[in-house]
């Protein structure tokens, strides 16, 4: 089917980018993803996931909150203002289920806020919607 | 027990215990250390975040509830003292014996629970203030911010209209469900006696949580109640006020749009035609004094009990307003002006109170509208996310931020309706909105689309919900069970296609085996000399052979799907290519339903791509061309599917240059496709039919988009290989449509038997067959090596299937009458006779493609099975001639 992502040119399969400063994090969205038929990168702050995002093409980036250097935040928001990436779409992932907590990422530019722990087949769910894989 | 996921974060754990233990160390040293209590936090926090990934409670409450003590002293709210260091290593020196019991057994050590339950006990006591403390974690907060609002249109209307005008004066209206537990009466609870502390108490409502047993079997120690308040106290109060009952209560805040419906009996006649045409212009005047002395009049004579009547209550309040909302009263005016229409509010135009945007991230509700389009059943998960985009457009923006914003939401709703398999319309609809909205530089055309999208749809919305009498109920749906009402379980089985495949495969075994009871039937008769046993076979023949074929034609049936599975990638396409190319395109679709093969739909999608890509690149002109041919600059592609007796047909039409018959012909002379006495005789339809020559291109250069040196060849072998054919018709100037015929199924192939090489039985695709005639043997002319026939005006070249095939030349001299039997068939848009013994009958059969080490043998597309157990070759014409 038709996708309007980054990698459809080349015919590979969605590109994930997760940003997280926890190893067990990034080795469950990993394990998750790559089941799914996902490429998965990782980056373990805001600001090494900002330069992957300008070094290669992500159809999407899953970000976690708090981490060291620069936060979640802080990165959806320098990628929003930055126009040669700013259309890739951004899930955070965070601890806190208040809605002032979504309400934050949402303000800051994501796409999408889902609270920590997230269930398999929901992260699978999402990613496959915002990416434009049928199921 | 253990996983690599488990032993990562057993590593990980104690990798982060022994920073956030060292950091600690540092900060009793210098508590002023901002970045060593942010690690400190840090750590903890990644703990938990990984720690929610496994099945331990104990363990995660206990983080989670050192990171909240971390967290009150990164703010400032608790001194770090000696002690306070003791109690977080303590709770560190815990978690990480409970590591190392997670490491050796899988599972926390027995009593792990009730320790945690101590522990955190202990940490949360710690913690400064209330729940009432803003900043602390509000256990409210926590346990269910989302309530669902259904239920406030059956609020008494009195109710909902105080609690508006409470509202819209500026206060922060919240909702507030509280289900005691069924005990409460044991634990000195009133929950009555609590509800009624909520001050300001604009509407409370009690009912029942379960439906009430026989006066016999009642308990009335036993409470099932459900309270359901709203309130403009501030929050931090009704926290405060339910601190001791935090986990059955729920809190929502209540934007004042989701307050108005209206109910009551329906009114007859025009009579209001004259206020309606009043009201109307009022409100676009904004002139609120005239309109309120118009309502005032009107409402003088009209019951109160009509449906108009509640209309006007509400005109009413939302008129007194500081600062009236054009969009909810033009809403409330056409329910006037049409007794049936049900209630349409503009979502997120009011001037909601600053709560509702801070606090809760509610899309604002979104009315229902029967007759505008919802996306029909999506799941919960792509309600969310639409929700959550429908958020995000109505935040407020950062300068220049628009643009940004736009980008990801274009691109996560337009993958989203690829994900759901939407129609195709919605996806034009969606990037036309979105070039809507890029063009005045606003969201509203977005927001638009997808308020009608998160519109529930009306009659199964109504159907979900099976309240009597509740005709006006409006729903505020949530973000947390939005998809609840709208999507209706539809009893879909998935299953594998391979198993689906095995089931064609036997039932094809059955139709050949059922063809050998014939012959059973013949032997009966002509061996064992029973008639009466020979008329039984063939009855009982007749009969499995009908069910067979019925069973055929249902298996057949699940394989069908919808060509919209390959129509709905072309809306975005053919924006993307026009774009590109700077032309201008309408694609309209027709017949998205119409169902064909899953295999000719996949093997489909490349020849009709290209088509398409096609009539964009080369069919198309510019605008300007266009304007200066005299059409609309806007050019049309429409893309048709339907069926025609057996065939499914699908049509690109264009209304494009269409082909030049000359300039074919010139570009064929040069390719030297064809010379120049041929050119001379073609006509125009066999001209245009030249672009299917392999290697024909009129394109002067290649383009990267339809160009890449393949030509409509490509698109030939393609559909044929389906067993359908493709046609071409253009009219210069006027536009081109290129028409493919597919067979509805592929499973079953149409043969005609023939007979060559002395009795060898060869099956030929029936698609190929143009005609049988009988030729005598005088008429056929030889021209040196090669043979022919006249057939009507043409000349056929004549091919004896037996040397074609390479077989021996076998004795038959044909069967006396000196005539042959001649098949005429179309190969590549030529007429070839093909020269056999014997024709035989027409069948169906399934065709076996070679496996094993015949795969390789080129000319033959595979076998059948004959009901006699003979095999039948079926013949591969395209390859072989």
């Amino acid at each position: 089917m038709a996708r309007s992502r980054e990698s459809e040119m080349n015919g590979a399969p969605p590109h994930i980018l997760v940003v997280d400063d926890g190893i067990t994090m990034r080795m469950f969205y990993r394990s998750v993803l790559e089941a799914a038929g996902f490429m998965v990168e990782e980056a373990t702050n805001g600001m090494e996931g900002y330069e992957k995002v300008l070094a290669q093409p992500f159809d999407l980036m899953i970000v976690d909150i708090n981490m060291p250097k620069m936060d979640g935040y802080s990165m959806i928001r320098t990628i929003r203002n930055d126009p040669a990436v700013r259309m890739i779409p951004a899930v955070v992932v965070s601890t806190e289920a208040a809605a002032k907590d979504s309400a934050r990422a949402l303000e800051a530019g994501a796409n999408f806020y889902l609270v920590k722990p997230v269930a398999p087949e929901d992260l699978t769910e999402v990613v496959r919607m915002i990416v434009g894989v049928a199921a | 027990m253990s996983t690599p996921l488990l032993d990562r974060f057993v590593s990980e754990a104690r990798d982060l215990l022994q920073l956030a233990a060292s950091g600690l160390l540092v900060l009793e040293r210098n508590p002023a250390d901002e970045a060593a209590i942010n690690d400190v936090f840090r750590s903890v926090h990644t703990l938990k975040g990984s720690a929610g990934l496994f099945d331990f409670p104990a363990f995660t409450k206990l983080v989670h509830a050192g990171e909240d003590v971390l967290s009150a002293v990164r703010d400032g709210r608790l001194g770090l003292t000696s002690e306070l260091v003791d109690t977080l290593l303590d709770t560190l020196d815990q978690t990480g014996a409970w590591i190392d019991a997670i490491a050796s057994d899988g599972v926390l050590p027995a009593g792990a629970d009730g320790l945690s339950k101590e522990m955190t006990a202990a940490l949360r006591a710690l913690l400064p203030g209330d729940f009432g403390t803003p900043e602390a974690e509000a256990p409210i907060a926590q346990t269910g911010d989302l309530v669902e609002l259904d239920w406030l249109a059956g609020l008494p209307e009195q109710d909902r209209l105080a609690a508006f005008s409470a509202a819209v004066g500026g206060a922060g209206l919240l909702a507030i469900e509280y289900v005691p537990l069924e005990d409460c009466f044991f634990s000195g609870e009133d929950p009555f006696a609590l509800l009624r502390q909520v001050t300001p108490l604009h509407s409370l409502s009690i009912e029942a949580g379960e439906p009430w047993p026989e006066i016999d079997n009642l308990d009335p120690y036993r409470c099932v109640l459900r309270f359901r308040a709203l309130t403009t106290a501030p929050r931090a109060d009704i926290e405060a006020l339910f601190r001791y009952v935090v986990e059955q209560v729920r809190v929502a805040a209540v934007p004042p749009p989701a307050l108005i419906s209206v109910g009551g009996d329906r009114h007859e006649g025009p009579v209001y035609g004259d206020f309606v045409d009043d009201a109307r212009r009022l409100i676009v005047a904004g002139d609120w004094p005239a309109f309120r002395q118009a309502i005032g009049a009107l409402r003088q004579f009209t019951a109160p009990t009509l449906r108009v009547g509640s209309a006007l209550r509400w005109l009413e309040v939302v008129l007194a307003a500081p600062d009236p909302v054009p969009g909810w009263l033009s809403g409330l005016v056409d329910c006037i002006a049409d007794g049936d229409a049900d209630l349409v509010l503009p979502a997120a135009s009011g001037p909601a109170p600053a709560t509702v945007s801070a606090v809760a991230p509610v899309p604002p509700p979104i009315p229902s509208s029967p007759g505008r389009t919802g996306l029909g059943t999506i799941s919960p998960m792509a309600i969310r996310i639409l929700e959550s985009q429908r958020t995000l457009l109505g935040l407020p923006l950062p300068p220049g931020g628009l643009a940004a914003r736009l980008d990801s939401v274009a691109r996560t709703v337009a993958n989203l309706l690829v994900a759901e398999a939407r129609r195709a319309t919605d996806s034009a609809l969606w990037s036309a909105a979105v070039d809507a909205a890029m063009a005045q530089d606003g969201v509203a055309p977005v927001v638009e689309i997808l308020d009608q999208w998160l519109t529930p749809d009306g009659m199964s919305a109504a159907d979900a919900m099976p309240t009597p009498g509740d005709q006006t109920r409006r729903r505020a749906e949530t973000g947390d069970h939005p998809g609840g009402e709208v999507k209706q379980a539809s009893r879909v089985l998935k299953v594998d296609q391979a198993k689906v495949d095995a089931l064609m495969t036997l039932i094809g075994e059955l139709v050949v085996s059922k063809n050998s009871l014939p012959f059973l039937a013949r032997r009966a008769e002509q061996v064992h000399g029973s008639r009466e046993m020979s008329r039984e076979i063939k009855d009982l023949h007749a009969v499995i052979d009908r069910l067979a074929q019925e069973m055929q034609t249902a298996i057949m049936a699940v394989r069908m799907l919808p060509v919209s599975e390959m129509f709905d990638r072309f809306p975005r396409l053919v924006r993307d290519v026009a774009r590109k190319l700077g032309k201008r395109i309408d694609l309209s679709i027709e017949g998205a339903d119409t169902e064909a093969d899953k295999n000719i739909i996949e093997a489909l999608g490349d020849p009709l791509l290209h088509i398409v890509r096609n009539a964009i690149d080369h069919g198309i002109e510019t605008p300007d061309l266009r304007e200066a041919a005299g059409k609309s600059p806007q050019a049309t592609i429409l893309l048709r599917a339907f069926q025609e007796s057996d065939q499914v047909i699908i049509e690109v039409l264009d209304d494009g240059r269409g082909i030049d018959p000359e300039k074919i012909k010139a570009s064929a002379l040069k390719k030297g496709v064809i010379d120049e006495n041929c050119a001379a005789r073609l006509t125009d339809q066999e001209a245009v039919n030249l672009v299917f020559t392999p290697g024909f291109s009129t394109a002067a250069k290649v383009s990267d988009l339809s160009g890449r040196g393949v030509g409509m060849d490509v698109v030939v072998t393609g559909v044929e290989k389906t067993g359908g054919s493709v046609a071409i018709t253009s009219v210069k100037g006027r536009g081109t449509t290129v028409r493919l015929s597919l067979p509805l199924s592929m499973a079953v192939t149409r043969v005609m038997v023939v007979e060559a090489g002395g009795g060898m039985l060869f099956g030929i695709p029936m698609e190929h067959i143009a005609e049988t005639v009988r030729v005598h043997r005088g008429a056929v002319r030889r021209f040196k090596q090669a043979e022919a026939f006249v057939l009507r005006d043409a000349i056929v070249p004549l091919i004896r299937l037996e040397v074609l095939l390479g077989m021996p030349s076998s004795v038959w001299i044909g069967d006396g009458s000196e005539e042959d039997a001649v098949l005429v068939v179309r190969v590549g848009g030529n007429l070839i006779g093909l020269l056999v013994d014997h024709f035989r009958e027409g069948m169906d059969i399934i065709l076996k493609p070679f496996d094993g080490i015949l795969s390789g043998i080129r000319g033959y597309s595979g076998s059948a099975l004959l009901g006699d157990g003979r095999v039948l070759l079926v013949l591969n014409l395209k390859e072989l001639l």
